[in-house]
């Protein structure tokens, strides 16, 4: 039989099936089934165990620290991102360039080199952090969890930002001036509102991606359980340790909000390319 | 959306959008000797005008000839080099934007995208703190007055160009602007949307009664807006003044050119007539200014031309010289002819038939000097004018410039 004849049978496209077949095919193992698995193993042994394990004190506390060190990385990396997207879009220095570039560079850096010069800054022997008391370390404490959060997701909210300040229309500015408002009124009026979609959206991929965040703060942290172990550091501790189910319902817990998050920015996508197209 | 006039007939003419102020008449702004550059470039040079209390001022200039800069250093967006902007006599120059009440309709209207009709126009008035109850009687007054009362819950990008440019005129008047500055206000919309929208802003602009300033390339649209119109030309100014000055006496040739065709023939000052070749044109009035022998520039517009084919020119038109049509196209409303000018030949009286050396079909043509020359639409049973055509040619309105060899010299 040709080719031909098997593109088209009486009007019947067989393309279209034989192509979203293959897609699905390709697509399905390599990133269903192995998210799949996680929820099939979690609850294998019975929702009893599941839910034990997920109540485990040990558990609880590495989600906690998970979602507040994430919560204080993305407030700090949003007004931060913000301003700097502010200050890189409507100056114009020598060596802005370079700035825009050093600003994104963590994007390209593997997250353990991250850590490891976080360490090498901050530690008791750092740069900087051996200006510190002992008492006054920073490092392998919660806070050094933040600090690698920032660190690795700085680039996220920015780089989200920074396009629409770019693509915003100066003359609404403009105009807010010559109408009398000051630049903080203009500001708050008038520029912020045309943010709130890149505002969302940056938050939400700077916490999606420190929540999962493990190369770095495997190495900064100390991962130790109940104090600085967080949830990517309890999965990989139980693991090792041989404790499939409590590493397991874990996981469950962050796939699921990863997939929360992640629905949330797509079928928010509609209602924040509304915000670009009018900005 | 542009089917009738969207205006609110004059009931409510106590209503008053210009600056409180007892002065009527007089300056409402002025520039003084504004003069700015761009990295090397000159963009402004020397420019100084005034507008009138009521006033509405177009500036008409190709792009690049320096009209935005000067809307943009009258609004505060911009600093000049050297030169003053004076607002109802106060000295603004050194004031930022937001502390010179003037009112900015941007070519994009630049609405708040985030705030629907009604927060727009109130947005310069909340800005000022001034009492909720106040504001809203204001808006409520300009949504009137703009017609736009059914849509203050609508979102700029639910408007059409023609609505969401009545919102950015009301959303200025609200704060009672010293002048209004429009930027190519008609630059975004559709030939016939263009011609609709500029006289409903020109109606209500006699209805707000506030000082205005435009920018335009159109000078179709300058002649329409304008109580008075800015010729500028590569950042300086080259004549002020009403349409009817601009368009029938134009004081350079840029002038003549850029507002409409114009025909242009050389001369010079014989007695009291400017003498373009073998032909004279008499000219007592127009060539008073001139010396004797003095190079000039003949300037007169394609339909200020009278055409006989007898020597019978009609009444208070002035014979130029004889001519040979060399086509004849209709355009619509009128006929365009070119006709080639006979210069070189012998002068005529007055009454003497015209004799002819130009011809069209031989390379003599050549020594005749073209011209385009307008006719209204003949009527049915006229003769009409035809390719090969000799024709007597006169003219009604005409301006004599200097003819200055060297650009510096103007």
């Amino acid at each position: 039989m040709k080719l031909g004849s098997i593109r088209h049978v009486r009007g019947f496209d067989v393309a279209r099936p034989v192509s979203i077949g293959v897609m699905l095919g390709i697509m399905l193992p390599l990133v269903l089934l192995p998210l799949l698995s996680i929820f099939v193993f979690g609850t294998s042994k019975g929702l009893g165990v599941f839910w034990a394990s997920l109540v485990a004190p040990d558990a609880v506390f590495a989600l906690k620290l998970s979602l507040v060190t994430s919560f204080w990385a993305t407030v700090f990396n949003v007004v931060f991102g913000l301003f700097g997207a502010y200050v890189l879009s409507r100056y114009d220095f020598w060596g802005r360039n370079a700035v825009i570039v050093t600003i994104s560079l963590p994007t390209a850096i593997p997250t353990a080199v991250a850590g490891f010069a976080l360490l090498l800054l901050w530690g008791r022997y750092g740069m900087i952090g051996k200006f510190f008391s002992e008492d006054h370390q920073i490092m392998f404490t919660p806070y050094a969890i933040i600090l690698a959060n920032i660190f690795v997701t700085f680039p996220l909210a920015f780089g989200v930002i920074k396009p629409v300040f770019d693509t915003m229309s100066r003359s609404l500015e403009e105009a807010s001036a010559t109408i009398g408002a000051t630049r903080w009124q203009t500001f708050w009026h008038v520029t912020l509102p045309s943010l709130r979609g890149a505002i969302f959206s940056g938050a939400l991929l700077t916490f999606a991606r420190a929540v999962g965040e493990f190369g770095s703060t495997i190495l900064v942290s100390g991962n130790l359980a109940g104090r600085t172990q967080t949830a990517p550091l309890y999965i990989f501790a139980k693991f090792n340790e041989g404790q499939i189910e409590a590493a397991n319902a874990i996981a469950v817990v962050l796939a699921l909000l990863s997939f929360v998050i992640f629905s949330v920015l797509f079928f928010a996508r509609d209602w924040m390319e509304f915000e670009t197209q009018e900005a | 959306m542009i089917a009738k006039m969207a205006l609110a007939p004059d009931t409510d003419q106590h209503v008053s959008w210009a600056p409180d102020r007892e002065q009527r008449s007089g300056v409402a702004a002025s520039v003084r000797g504004l003069s700015k550059r761009f990295k090397k470039a000159r963009v402004l040079e020397d420019v100084s005008f005034d507008v009138a209390e009521g006033e509405s001022l177009v500036l008409l200039g190709a792009s690049g000839s320096g009209k935005t800069t000067i809307l943009r250093i009258i609004a505060g967006l911009e600093q000049p080099e050297t030169g003053r902007v004076i607002l109802h006599g106060k000295d603004v120059t050194d004031l930022p934007a937001r502390e010179r009440g003037v009112g900015v309709i941007f070519q994009a209207y630049a609405l708040f995208p985030r705030m629907t009709v009604e927060k727009n126009i109130g947005f310069g008035l909340r800005i000022r703190r001034r009492p909720r109850k106040e504001r809203t009687k204001i808006v409520n007054d300009l949504l009137k007055l703009v017609q736009l009362e059914e849509h203050r819950k609508k979102y700029p990008w639910q408007l059409s160009g023609g609505q969401q440019q009545r919102v950015a005129i009301a959303r200025t008047l609200a704060y009672k602007p010293q002048v209004l500055l429009f930027d190519e206000p008609f630059g975004a919309l559709d030939a016939q949307t263009r011609v609709h929208l500029r006289r409903e802003i020109r109606a209500l602009l006699r209805q707000v009664k506030v000082p205005s300033v435009f920018i335009t390339h159109d000078q179709e649209e300058a002649l329409e807006l304008g109580d008075r119109i800015a010729v500028l030309n590569d950042g300086h100014l080259e004549q002020i003044g009403t349409p009817d000055e601009v368009y029938n006496h134009p004081q350079t040739e840029f002038v003549a050119t850029f507002l409409g065709a114009a025909n242009l023939l050389l001369g010079v000052i014989t007695g009291n007539s400017v003498e373009i070749g073998s032909a004279g044109l008499p000219a007592a009035k127009e060539t008073a200014r001139f010396r004797e022998g003095q190079s000039v520039k003949l300037v007169f517009r394609p339909e200020d031309v009278c055409l006989s084919k007898d020597a019978n020119l009609p009444e208070g038109c002035r014979r130029l010289a004889n001519g040979v049509i060399e086509e004849v196209s209709f355009v619509g409303a009128y006929e365009r002819l070119n006709i080639r000018l006979d210069l070189t030949h012998r002068r005529q009286f007055q009454n003497e038939a015209p004799s002819y050396q130009v011809t069209i079909n031989t390379p003599e043509r050549m020594t005749g000097v073209p011209i385009i020359v307008t006719q209204p639409k003949p009527e049915p049973n006229a003769t009409r004018y035809k390719a090969g055509d000799r024709v007597a040619v006169g003219l009604t309105s005409f301006s004599v410039l200097p003819n200055y060899t060297l650009a510096r010299q103007r």
